[in-house]
């Protein structure tokens, strides 16, 4: 039965740089998968245009044609920018937005096309596939944020008033709490199977309580209770704070310092939710199922 | 190093029973109530009852030899061969791939082990077939020099050298089948589980593939395959396990499971006009030991086949069974026993079922 005089021994080596290297890996393939659709690349130009000017045609008309309902706004707000105010919001709103469906629905789409359990015969660090799935996605929504930016400035004549590296630091601070969310729900979407029904609960609370297009002060005041424990809440007044105003850093520092803590939860709270799903998926089978 | 490659004790998998909300439906398995408390707190859920899809397997794999393991749909192959790669956990029992826990060493599992498990699927399709390998190669922790010299060397040994730049998605059915092969060889294990390596292949792809594990094997690799196909598995397998509802029924060489009925004869019928009466009737009599029967592709045609221990003494009661109610006898052969015949007359289903 055994003609073999030869056993094969395994090329690989768990070192700490190969670890890396797969985790670099992950990010490459997603990155080239990414730019083989050329709609989602051509997406990242026009959807800052298309989105969020709804709101501000409403903004527009509802200001009257002389501008004069202006004023009010400027006494809730403290800005006259209310182009650049509804884009910041509807910005925010739109990278959440966009997080859940990628970030959230990244090991649900690998599950369903099949080569999650692919991955996940491999010796490598499982929550690599995450984190990997992640930064091609950052890259391309900071790329939007910037692209945003630039549209509204040269074709809309919005005036950025505050400082460019004051606003990379909110949205710097903003990360972790933005993907520590999508990380928590991508493991708990290959457990459920099902992620549309809580994107839309999740980005509708967003867009109601975190003041999406209008101040946060026009709410009742549960809403506002509401409002304090959601991390987009202070990335959009922390961006709008650095982008649009002079006030410098003391116009974002308390909205920063509730950011790191909020990125510390949802991080912590994200990897652990990733783990129990780690497990159960080795209980269950749920890795293969779709 | 031990000469086992593979070894299952008890290994044993239970799941809730789907769609199960009490202990009133028995499922196939073995029932067992878990005592699991739900956190919901509006009413009290009843405890749900257990599918035991793997019940007690034990399996000892030597070094070197291609296993096969057999059994009909829900058999408990796919779950075994899942808790071997550490897909899953079993519920009790222990298992070792090349002298690794597969629970306690799972990592050092996964580097011994090469898979092929959803097939085409389990590439991605964006990539082209050298991208494919390149990626999993880091996955497997290859460094990068080493990785670049293997990539090459599976490109060639699976002759897609002209097309290795190309987008998977425009590759034929088997070529996708040799990267997923491929990726399997990559850090070039000792231990290949094959998962329906053929499956959806056409004649000629199906006859390549087989050549090449059986040069895997010639190499020194260790291959556990599961199959549909039984002339592969007879062909292939130095040995195989034969699996039905969760336990190994029968293990033996091929020679030796065909020799477990070789004092039996297999009597097959061409027919037109089957109806389950018919076959209710042909088992009824005496000496029949088991039949199945399938729609050969021409329309209306049916092949029957019946396991019997002397044939001269059922075939006049089986042609008067036949004759009439508008079924007609188009052939009828007396042959020996396949492996077919033994994975039957064990299990008492056809392996397609």
């Amino acid at each position: 039965m055994r003609s073999a005089t030869f056993v094969p021994a395994s090329l690989g080596h768990t070192t700490p740089l190969n670890g890396l290297r797969a985790l670099w890996a992950v990010v490459r393939r997603e990155w080239m998968i990414f730019i083989r659709y050329p709609s989602w690349v051509v997406s990242l130009f026009i959807w800052p245009i298309i989105f969020p000017m709804g709101y501000i045609l409403t903004a527009r008309a509802l200001s009257g044609v002389d501008g004069s309902g202006l004023a009010q706004f400027k006494l809730n707000t403290g800005l006259t920018e209310y182009v650049g105010y509804m884009a910041v919001g509807t910005m925010i709103w739109m990278w959440q937005n966009v997080v859940l469906w990628n970030v959230g629905g990244a090991l649900r789409n690998e599950q369903m096309r099949g080569t999650l359990e692919s991955n996940w015969l491999s010796p490598t660090w499982r929550f690599a596939y995450l984190l990997g799935a992640s930064v091609p996605q950052l890259v391309s929504m900071l790329s939007m944020l910037a692209v945003s930016g630039f549209e509204y400035a040269f074709i809309f004549g919005v005036k950025f008033n505050g400082s460019l590296w004051l606003t990379m630091l909110v949205v710097l601070a903003a990360i972790p709490s933005v993907y520590g969310l999508g990380f928590a729900f991508a493991s708990l979407v290959i457990t459920m199977k099902e992620s549309n029904a809580f994107v839309f609960l999740v980005r509708g609370i967003v867009m109601v309580f975190c003041g999406v297009t209008y101040p946060l002060a026009i709410q009742p005041q549960w809403m506002q209770n509401v409002a304090e424990w959601l991390p987009q809440t202070y990335i959009i007044h922390a961006v709008r704070s650095a982008a649009l105003s002079t006030e410098g850093f003391q116009g974002i520092a308390y909205d920063l310092q509730m950011l790191l803590i909020f990125g510390v939860f949802w991080l912590t709270l994200g990897m652990l939710v990733f783990a129990w799903m780690e497990r159960r998926a080795r209980q269950t089978g749920a890795i293969g199922q779709y | 190093m031990s000469d086992i490659a593979i070894q299952a004790h008890q290994l044993i998998k239970k799941f809730p029973a789907r769609g199960d909300s009490g202990n009133d439906k028995k499922p196939a398995g073995e029932s067992a109530p878990a005592k699991k408390r739900s956190f919901w707190p509006f009413g009290k859920r009843a405890p749900k009852s257990m599918f035991t899809a793997v019940n007690g397997v034990d399996l000892e794999i030597q070094r070197g030899e291609i296993f096969g393991l057999l059994g009909p749909n829900g058999a408990g192959k796919s779950t075994t061969i899942r808790m071997l790669c550490t897909l899953l956990e079993p519920t009790s029992g222990t298992a070792r791939v090349n002298g690794y826990d597969v629970v306690t060493q799972s990592n050092q599992v996964r580097r011994n082990l090469g898979t092929v498990l959803a097939g085409e699927r389990s590439i991605y399709w964006k990539l082209s077939g050298r991208e494919n390998l390149q990626y999993f190669a880091a996955l497997y922790h290859i460094p990068p020099t080493v990785a670049k010299k293997r990539v090459e060397e599976l490109i060639e040994r699976i002759e897609i050298k002209d097309r290795a730049n190309e987008l998977v998605e425009k590759y034929s059915t088997g070529m996708r089948q040799r990267i997923a092969i491929a990726k399997a060889l990559l850090a070039r294990p000792p231990i290949l589980l094959l998962d329906e390596p053929t499956l959806g292949l056409d004649p000629q792809a199906a006859r390549n593939l087989r050549e090449l594990i059986a040069q895997l094997k010639q190499e020194g690799h260790t291959i556990l395959l599961t199959t549909h196909y039984m002339e592969e598995a007879d062909q292939l397998s130095d040995r195989i396990g034969i699996i039905d509802t969760g336990k190994v029924i029968a293990l033996d060489t091929p020679e030796g499971l065909k020799r477990r009925i070789d004092q039996k004869e297999v009597i097959r019928l061409e027919l037109t006009g089957w109806h389950a009466d018919l076959g209710d009737k042909l088992k009824g009599i005496a000496g029949i030991e088991s039949l199945t029967s399938h729609q050969k592709g021409e329309a209306d045609l049916w092949e029957v086949n019946m396991q019997a221990q002397n044939s001269r003494h059922a075939l006049p009661r089986i042609v008067e069974s036949i004759s009439g109610n508008g079924t007609r006898l188009v052939n009828m052969n007396i042959v020996k026993p396949s492996l077919e015949d033994v994975f039957i007359h064990l299990t008492g289903k056809a392996l397609r079922d």
